[in-house]
């Protein structure tokens, strides 16, 4: 068998083209049902696992999809937006602990999270470096955002303004990195946490200025009154939060109205998720405008549309393999045939059929070990990225 | 003897050991509360009494209105079990600083609808977001002493959610104090109702609580005990004079000895009406209210009788 396999051996090494050609086609159809199978794993996993362990969303009324996809894993579509008052509607219950969320603005490319003090420990996320967020202005990095934009506490992180075309709008703010989270391998590794009230001041809601009643520039004061001025456009508001401009920065308008995508709330036992799912019940409930929704009923939705659309890809992949293997069993027909010559000499050399069938078996267990092998290397590589490619293909 | 004094020595230690552990352990179960003044500190320590570790972190000399915490400080507020916000913006780090909204109580939410606006900002506008205002709230709501027994009530409640197998006690506590807070609200007020439409004057607008409360004819100026008033000062206090024939006027601590012979000579007296929103040097807050309610006797022409 040795003399059998060394032979064959020999011989897929002079005819290497065809042997690589062979190798490929066996080895892909191998992988893409294997490898699909994997992410399919990887996102049932990363999905369940987060909705799961949310009890409840509270948001406006829209796609609930869309509302549970930002708020538990920040994707990239933002749902109709909520005010602050609905977070005290839900403390008012006395039924939940709500956590607010805001979920809109990016920086570098990674999401932006406001939020508050309790999100951390909901999610039991601990700082690996620095501390945590203390005052306006600073933000804390997921695992993974440190590591990709190589920052650390002490760093700057510049907030992305929302349009390009914007010229005229809020200037992007210099965020100061206060610490780096301990990675969790979810969601929270690829986003950057600020406190809900400084995604207020990324989008101008919250600012600081110069005191205008004691400005001397005069280019600086359009019009003076009692009890009034009006600034001209060339005030320029801060851009970066620090010690010496943070008492400066304010509130427009009442806190009660300012915007936040979400809220996670998590309700003090199961009698009172049910008695706070049934004041969203009804016209009257919320003002008809909000709605609460099971995120764990709502991804399992979304993986069963995942997992049909995989039986389809199933069905395609089948054909598609049996294609391959006829294609396959017609190459080596017809390399059979060109071997005839070549065959008939080891024939006449003293080897019985038998011999002849052995070698070409072989020929064949080398090709599909081969493979295996390459097969098994390309999904182990895929489990090394799976996560992030999870997160780019069903996710964002 | 000797060979019986060692094991009684290691014994003594053993037990030294057992004491300090027990102590310990028993430290880690007290709810650590961090307050923003000083009222709520004595709430606090009087509703919790051993449950609880009241800290109460800003600088004696400072007023706690306005103290900015640095991170470490804010990091001590973040660990708390229970962090008492006053409400009514008080301390406005606290609307620039992250705090965990489950452990943070604001213990004059269910008067929130009875706040004092001010009105003495100055309006501006620039860009897209129109004109607005950086006047705020009148802050020092404990002045009004059934505002204050209604912040001690937020207080026991949050304090018996986190320890509920002590609810009894809690409810004593607060029984006690609501009803020394309530004697001492009647006092103010029977001293206050002979005269309600005496005017008065107060050297900041700090008063606002305790006016409405006690329906004093209070009108403010916005001078420092510690400061002698410019000339412009003492104009504008001559102007509002004539509209406001005042006699007292009433300071947050002892005015310098020069501000009181001018005002004096202009015939207003001083009393000192501490806020109290610091911790005194000496005695505690409802020894500084009855403090008070003393110069508010005087004020109202009245001898001191009680203690």
């Amino acid at each position: 068998m040795i003399d059998s396999l060394y032979v064959a051996w020999r011989y897929l090494s002079f005819n290497w083209g065809r042997s690589l050609t062979l190798i490929a086609c066996v080895t892909l159809i191998a992988l893409l049902p294997l490898s699909l199978e994997q992410l399919l794993d990887e996102s049932e996993r990363q999905l369940l696992a987060r909705a799961e362990s949310t009890p409840l969303v509270v948001g406006a009324k829209g796609s609930s999809l869309d509302l549970v996809m930002n708020s538990l894993y920040f994707g990239d579509t933002v749902p109709e937006l909520l005010s602050m008052a609905a977070v005290d509607r839900v403390a008012d219950t006395d039924l939940a602990l709500p956590i607010p969320l805001y979920v809109r603005f990016k920086a570098r490319g990674f999401p932006i999270v406001g939020t508050n003090l309790d999100y951390f420990d909901f999610r039991g996320l601990t700082i690996a470096e620095g501390r945590n967020l203390a005052l306006l202005g600073e933000c804390v990095l997921g695992a993974g955002v440190a590591e990709a934009l190589q920052l650390g506490p002490g760093d700057t992180l510049l907030s992305s303004p929302e349009t390009l075309f914007d010229l005229a709008g809020v200037y992007p703010l210099k965020m100061r990195v206060a610490g780096v989270l301990a990675p969790t391998h979810g969601a929270d590794d690829v986003a950057v946490f600020v406190d809900l009230k400084t995604t207020w001041v990324i989008q101008g809601l919250v600012h600081g200025h110069q005191d205008l009643t004691a400005v001397t520039d005069p280019t600086l004061v359009m019009a003076r009154s009692d009890g009034s001025v009006t600034a001209t456009a060339k005030l320029a508001q801060y851009t970066e939060i620090t010690p010496e401009n943070l008492d400066s920065f304010h509130f427009h308008g009442s806190p009660a109205d300012y915007p936040i995508t979400a809220i996670i709330a998590l309700p003090h036992d199961d009698k009172a998720a049910a008695l706070l799912r049934g004041r969203y019940v009804g016209t009257d409930a919320a003002d008809g405008l909000q709605q609460v929704v099971v995120p764990g009923s709502v991804i399992e939705g979304l993986l069963a549309t995942i997992f049909r659309i995989k039986n389809v890809l199933d069905a395609v992949i089948l054909v598609v393999g049996m294609a391959t293997v006829l294609a396959l069993i017609l190459v080596f027909a017809l390399s059979l045939r060109l071997r005839q010559g070549e065959l008939q000499t080891i024939f006449k050399l003293g080897c019985g059929r038998a011999t002849i069938a052995r070698l070409l078996g072989a020929e064949i267990l080398i090709i599909l070990a081969a493979s295996a092998v390459l097969t098994a290397l390309l999904l182990v590589g895929v489990a090394q990225v799976d996560a992030a490619l999870v997160r780019a293909l069903f996710i964002r | 003897m000797r060979q019986h004094s060692q094991p009684f020595g290691l014994t003594a230690i053993a037990l030294v050991l057992m004491l300090c552990w027990a102590q310990a352990a028993f430290a880690e179960d007290k709810l650590r509360i961090y307050t923003v003044n000083y009222p709520l500190a004595y709430f606090a320590e009087r509703i919790a009494g051993d449950l609880a570790e009241v800290s109460f972190p800003a600088p004696v000399d400072l007023d706690p209105a306005f103290w900015t915490p640095d991170a470490e400080t804010i990091a001590a507020y973040q660990g708390a079990d229970l962090i008492l916000l006053n409400g009514a913006d008080y301390a406005k780090w606290t609307a620039k600083a992250s705090l965990p909204r489950s452990r943070t109580v604001d213990t004059s939410r269910a008067f929130r609808h009875a706040y004092i606006r001010t009105s003495d900002a100055v309006s501006h506008s620039h860009g897209p977001g129109g004109e607005h205002s950086h006047g705020g709230v009148a802050f020092t709501t404990w002045m009004d002493l059934d505002q204050a027994a209604q912040q001690a009530e937020a207080i026991a409640q949050a304090v018996t959610r986190r320890q509920p197998d002590a609810e009894a006690q809690i409810e004593g506590n607060l029984q006690s104090l609501q009803r020394e807070l309530r004697q001492l609200d009647a006092r103010i007020t029977a001293i206050t109702r002979t005269d309600p439409s005496r005017p008065l004057l107060a050297s900041h607008p700090v008063y606002q609580y305790l006016a409405r409360r006690y329906g004093l004819n209070l009108r403010s100026v916005m001078w420092e005990p510690e400061e002698v008033p410019s000339e412009s000062q003492w104009s504008e206090l001559e102007g509002m004079l004539k509209t406001h024939p005042a006699k007292w006027m009433i300071w947050e601590g002892e005015p310098a000895e020069k501000t009181v012979e001018r005002l004096r000579a202009l015939g207003v007296e001083t009393a000192v009406f501490r806020p109290c929103a610091n911790r005194p040097s000496t005695g505690d807050f409802l020894a500084v209210m009855t403090e008070n309610a003393r110069s508010l006797q005087r004020v109202f022409g009245q001898e001191s009788t009680g203690p």
